[in-house]
């Protein structure tokens, strides 16, 4: 991949390289700044646009709002004691009470540099994991691929909040939807009941943008209304001078390191990782008294685990095609929309593009300091905007979206029923991740479940036996999917004792 | 009663249904290919099965607990909404993007609590204007344009 540094750097330096970074990293932070967006919505909500580019810029663009947004989200959880996005909710812990105390400049002070500390350290991660976990996933026959695929499909169970049975049905039914159509391998058509409309299938990014932005807004309009708090008096970013980190290097690398780990393993998330760094540094911290009431080491943990997140989370999904969340299950679905097969060949394969995706994230991580000193004092009178114009555009924004993908009204009516769909089953509980994780991963499932049966003659007990990795990917998976129930079982022998 | 006619039962209820209705019309397709395992609905009706059974136990859960559903504020908003951006994804096609854009921006603005009828109307036509203006216009990437004109 090192050979390939050069071309990657090349395609940066194009004008729609850099437009691409800076643009996206802009949109990225002024949508997440917005409360109840969030990083999923902003990038599926981008995600129609980047049809028109090649890979590489589509790529970048949706890490940069990505990126953008999970840093945009500490701005309203310091400014407005909401946080942008749930991955910025720990971040109002202290990051509040500093701004209500007339700090709030220095409080996105600290944020922000956390913030590029840990994005930094996690592209590193990226660069350095990404290509081992694909060199050995290279070994990988049909059978290994499936018992993956099948492993990866597991983490439908951590991502699955609430309830895995919904999780594992919102799943169930995502990879359906994948199969509706040509056959993959001898090319019959399935499910179509005759419609033409349906013989290329369910358009992907129709179903991403209608079951996560389209039911949001219907989420929203279902709710009661909130007020949020006042502006706090902000006159731009001051960011701490290298004195004022005297003591807390400990703290910032320790939360770094949560953020990578936690990010790597599929499902858990920036919120997750976001609240136990915070909890670690109040524990560890040696101002741990102080946190809750304006403790800039609260805001540091909160935002360096939360952005170091983002690069972890990417090394499952570029090394081994698994997406670890919905975020990364909509990068999947844009590669698969742009004709690249998410899996462990994705890297081989495509050395030029994942290596510009790479030094990207690494740019988009050092553009976050510039720009978000400067967009914070632009962000702040956004976050006032009104619900209603934010949600009305968000339904024209996605039409024009879903309809620029293949030019066709039918995929806007698929976006239209996807969106109501998705409203009924989230308002049952239903998580939406596993359903696109599901579509995602689905038709690689069931070609490589076929070609499997083609290789050991129809036995699926054969599948794992001589086939060590597959074994121990199967038993992997085995136990990811038991996981809930063995602790609920533990849980319960607790509560007796 | 309560527990078994609920909006929770009727969506997992129909889930199920569904699957059923998919899984059965799968008998009723015929192929060329030989196989069981090589079958085109051999990996679907895999799926349908697992899925039936993860309905029926959410179904059981769900009727052995009396959980309740969110609150909704106003139902007549929701629905309205609902049926607006339904009619809506299906009239562009025909219609053109401007006008149905136009009267959903009308209809959703004041759902979300917009009331000044100005505010209302300048939004209508100035946002869906400057997507088509940009798109149509600007980047000659077109949106659909209505049976009027080709304008917009």
């Amino acid at each position: 991949m090192l050979a390939s540094l050069p071309d990657a750097i090349a395609i940066l330096l194009t004008l729609e390289g850099l437009l691409v970074l800076v643009l996206g990293t802009v949109l990225g932070i002024v949508l997440g700044a917005m409360p109840g967006i969030g990083s999923t919505v902003a990038v599926a909500m981008v995600l129609p646009f980047t049809l028109t580019m090649s890979q590489a810029p589509a790529i970048l663009l949706l890490l940069a709002v990505y990126a953008g947004s999970v840093y945009g989200g500490s701005i309203a959880a310091i400014l407005i004691n909401t946080p942008g996005t749930p991955q910025s909710a720990a971040t109002c812990l202290d990051g509040y009470p500093m701004a209500q105390r007339g700090e709030a400049g220095l409080a996105l002070g600290w944020a922000t540099v956390a913030s590029v500390v840990g994005g930094l350290v996690s592209a590193v991660v990226l660069i350095v994991a990404a290509p081992q976990l694909a060199a050995f996933a290279l070994e990988f026959g049909p059978i290994e691929t499936f018992a993956l695929i099948l492993l990866g499909m597991t983490c439908i169970v951590s991502v699955s909040t609430g309830s895995v049975i919904k999780g594992l049905l919102a799943g169930m039914i995502g990879i359906f939807l994948s199969t509706v159509g040509g056959d993959p391998i001898i090319g019959e058509m399935r499910f179509t009941f005759n419609n033409w409309q349906l013989f290329a299938g369910f358009n992907l990014l129709a179903v991403v943008i209608g079951v996560f932005a389209l039911s949001e807004v219907l989420m929203r309009v279902s709710a009661p209304s909130k007020e949020t708090s006042d502006l706090v008096d902000f006159k731009g970013i001051r960011l701490p001078s290298f004195a004022m980190w005297k003591g807390r290097f400990k703290n910032l690398s320790k939360s770094v390191l949560i953020g990578n780990l936690i990010g790597v393993l599929p499902g858990t998330g920036a919120a997750t990782a976001a609240f136990i760094s915070y909890a670690e540094g109040r524990r560890s911290s040696p101002n741990a008294e102080k946190f809750g009431s304006g403790e800039p080491d609260g805001i540091v943990s909160s935002e360096a685990a939360n952005n170091a997140v983002t690069g972890g989370a990417l090394v499952p999904t570029m090394a081994l095609g698994i997406p670890g969340d919905a975020i990364t299950a909509v990068m999947l679905a844009t590669l698969t929309l742009h004709g690249i097969t998410p899996g462990p060949k994705l890297v081989e394969d495509n050395p030029t593009l994942i290596a510009a995706i790479f030094a990207g994230f690494f740019v988009i991580n050092l553009l976050l300091l510039p720009l978000g000193i400067l967009l914070s004092r632009v962000a702040a009178p956004i976050l006032r905007m009104k619900e209603a114009f934010m949600m009305t555009a968000i339904v024209l924004l996605c039409s024009v979206g879903v309809y620029f993908v293949r030019g066709n009204p039918f995929d806007l009516l698929v976006m239209g029923a996807a969106g109501v769909v998705g409203f009924i089953l989230r308002r049952q509980g239903f998580p939406m991740a596993p359903l696109v994780i599901g579509m995602v991963l689905g038709p690689t499932l069931e070609i490589t479940l076929r070609q499997g049966l083609i290789l050991t003659d129809g036995s699926f007990a054969a599948f794992f036996v001589g086939h060590p990795i597959a074994l121990v990917l199967g038993l992997a998976a085995l136990f990811a999917l038991a996981l809930p129930a063995l602790r609920f079982a533990l849980e319960q022998r607790k509560a007796r004792a | 009663m309560q527990r078994i006619l609920n909006e929770r039962v009727a969506v997992l209820l129909g889930l199920l249904l569904t699957a059923a209705a998919l899984y059965a019309s799968t008998f009723s397709l015929s192929f060329s290919s030989a196989g069981s395992g090589q079958s085109p609905v051999f990996f679907p009706r895999i799926i349908l099965s697992l899925w039936m059974g993860l309905a029926l136990i959410a179904l059981v859960q769900c009727l052995r607990t009396s959980e309740p559903n969110a609150p909704v504020a106003r139902w007549w908003r929701v629905w309205v909404l609902l049926i607006a951006a339904v009619i809506y994804t299906n009239v562009i096609g025909r219609e053109g993007f401007f006008l149905p854009s136009m009267v959903f921006a009308m209809i959703s603005l004041p759902i979300f609590g917009i009331r000044n009828p100005l505010v209302v109307i300048a939004y209508a036509v100035a946002v869906p204007g400057a997507l088509v203006l940009l798109f149509n216009h600007g980047l000659s990437m077109p949106l659909p344009v209505s049976r009027f004109t080709h304008l917009f």
